[in-house]
């Protein structure tokens, strides 16, 4: 245990130091932030064309709540979030194991499960700091841009506020929840890998071979952390989320899909950590 | 010095290593008494880094036993600081400065009895406390890697290549530390290198590690003594300046140098009375001169030796 609490503060003695850490907690409210910009940006040019022109849409006047954009802006930075951690993951093990500082600390206080669990832990704060600043930042550049309210429609409100707060709650656990496998996949290559040029073009590698063959994996899809994580290709409920508070009543929610996302993500985390202290207990460092 | 045989700070016994097929280490024996500064040297790729590596758990080995201040190699976290090693390559963080990264050895130093700055101080890079590791030359990389290991009063040091990269004043600078070390603490030291006059200067104790099996090993003052007299002897007839040698009952023919020098271990005969000997019985002696005994010149004849 105190060679835990010894790898867990020389982690965050580093991590306080590094680029990358402080890339991993910025990076995603940042470029979630210039995203907001840039659709203000359009959508007030497309409002003046829109004026002169005498047009109006009804996707326009649904838009408007402040909600649907605080959704968007979360999903965009947690799909960037995603990769970074991933990323960041298979890189922290086996970049120290090419400094050869992880030898020191095998040496003089930690195992090497300790070692991988101090990493984990790492990770993990610097995965919450990065989502506190990239809710925080969406919850008040989208009120400040647009306007946060009910979904109404012609004078009678079809969504209340509350009920539109409670489904981006359930949005976010749901999208939440696969990032500490996502984490725990990073580490596993981390620790698997020849070097860290390796293990970063694997992970994502593999993290973008996942996100396009989930697609074609039909229902088997929703076996794979993966499939509940925003990215790219999104599948996540996140998705769905952002058409309801838009007021979009044609979506279709799958509960089977959401058990499994409910199920699926933390027994994935816990499977690939066990698997990374038995290949880290017989790997070279 | 002190020694304690009876509770080793390093033994290794029977140790085996193989990279897929390949042997690297066979049958390994190792111990080092405490408070010993015992040196391990081999021509390259003859394991010892392998060797290294195994002792403190880095990598695994398929047979043997090691004992580490009496930790198993996978268990070295629980000696607690007592073992402290410093590798052929610097193995510090290059984004962070040199006073971070000493600060960051001393958070894993269970007792630390120096502050970062004291041991720069030993090690002469004060001046450099605010730069980032990746901004030094490889010298004070190097010096910098050495101080995270003074931070405490470690009671076994392993050093891999330690002199690597550093200047004159430098190898100084280390020599005396780990002499000091040694005296003042007891500290015993497993030193590998390829500087063969430096381990001669500081070791107490001596290994040559050739094909993965120690070929010698002993005191330094046991293994020099026993290369003592030994004179070179250049002569258009070797051949008969053998056969005359092989009948002397004092001195001893140890092989033909791959320069064609005839080998000769003296034993109590001078010089002169070898030469008047082989003038006296009409070999003409081209070239006769006692080659210095030194530890490089241990290896040499031991490596030419093990490959015949």
């Amino acid at each position: 245990m105190n060679g835990l609490y010894t790898a867990i503060r020389a982690e965050l003695f580093v991590a306080l130091r590094s680029f990358s850490s402080k890339l991993v907690v910025i990076a995603p409210a940042t470029i979630t932030l210039l995203q907001y910009l840039l659709t203000k940006l359009a959508e007030t040019g497309q409002a003046a064309r829109d004026n002169l022109l005498g047009n109006s849409s009804f996707d326009a006047a649904l838009a408007d709540s402040a909600y649907g954009y605080f959704v968007d802006g979360v999903k965009t930075g947690l799909t960037i979030l995603g990769l970074l951690l991933v990323a960041q993951a298979a890189y922290s093990f086996s970049y120290e194991r090419d400094l050869g500082t992880l030898r020191h600390l095998f040496i003089r206080r930690a195992s090497r499960p300790s070692v991988v669990l101090a990493k984990l832990v790492n990770l993990h704060v610097q995965a919450l700091l990065s989502i506190c600043l990239l809710l925080s930042l969406c919850w008040f550049v989208a009120g400040m841009l647009w306007e946060y309210g009910p979904v109404v429609e012609d004078g009678f409100e079809l969504i209340s506020a509350a009920e539109i707060r409670t489904e981006i709650g359930a949005g976010l656990t749901l999208a939440l929840l696969p990032l500490p496998a996502a984490i725990a996949f990073g580490l596993l290559v981390s620790v698997s890998a020849q070097s860290a040029t390796q293990a970063v073009t694997t992970a994502l590698g593999l993290t973008l071979a996942m996100d396009i063959l989930k697609a074609m994996l039909g229902d088997f899809s929703s076996y794979l952390y993966a499939s509940f994580q925003p990215s790219l290709l999104d599948q996540s409920y996140l998705q769905d989320v952002s058409r309801l508070v838009r007021g979009y009543s044609d979506v279709l929610i799958d509960e089977r899909v959401q058990t499994l996302n409910l199920w699926v993500p933390i027994p994935t985390m816990l499977l690939l950590l066990a698997m990374t202290l038995i290949i880290v207990r017989w790997k070279k460092v | 010095m002190h020694s304690n045989q009876s509770n080793p700070a390093l033994a290794v016994t029977g140790l085996h290593k193989k990279y897929g097929d390949i042997p690297v280490l066979s049958n390994l024996e190792l111990s080092i008494s405490r408070g010993a500064i015992h040196g391990l040297v081999g021509l390259n790729g003859s394991g010892k880094t392998t060797t290294i590596e195994c002792i403190l758990g880095l990598q695994r080995f398929q047979s043997g036993t090691v004992s580490v201040m009496g930790h198993a190699p996978a268990d070295l976290h629980r000696a607690k600081g007592k073992v402290v090693a410093i590798f052929d390559t610097p193995s510090l963080h290059p984004n962070l400065t040199v006073r971070q990264n000493l600060q960051l050895a001393r958070s894993l130093c269970p007792t630390p009895v120096r502050t970062a700055q004291d041991v720069e101080k030993m090690l002469g890079v004060s001046r450099y406390s605010n730069y980032k590791v990746r901004q030094l030359s490889l010298g004070n990389k190097r010096r910098t890697s050495i101080a995270q290991a003074l931070l405490g009063n470690p009671e076994l040091i392993v050093l891999d290549e330690p002199f690597n990269g550093l200047d004159a004043e430098g190898v100084d600078d280390v020599l005396r530390l780990i002499q000091q070390f040694n005296q003042d603490h007891n500290t015993s030291f497993f030193l590998c290198s390829h500087q063969l006059p430096y381990l001669e200067q500081i070791c107490s104790h001596i290994a040559i590690l050739h094909k993965g099996t120690i070929a010698v090993s002993g005191t330094i003052a046991d293994l020099l003594g026993a290369s003592r007299n030994v004179a070179l002897l250049s002569t258009a007839q070797l051949q008969q300046a053998e056969d005359l040698l092989r009948t002397m009952p004092d001195v001893q023919v140890a092989g033909v140098d791959p320069d064609g020098f005839l080998r000769i271990q003296l034993g109590n005969m001078t010089s002169a009375a070898l030469n008047q000997a082989l003038v006296s019985r009409q070999i003409g002696v081209t070239e006769l001169h006692l080659q210095r005994a030194s530890l490089a010149g241990l290896f040499r004849q031991i490596s030419n030796e093990v490959r015949t």
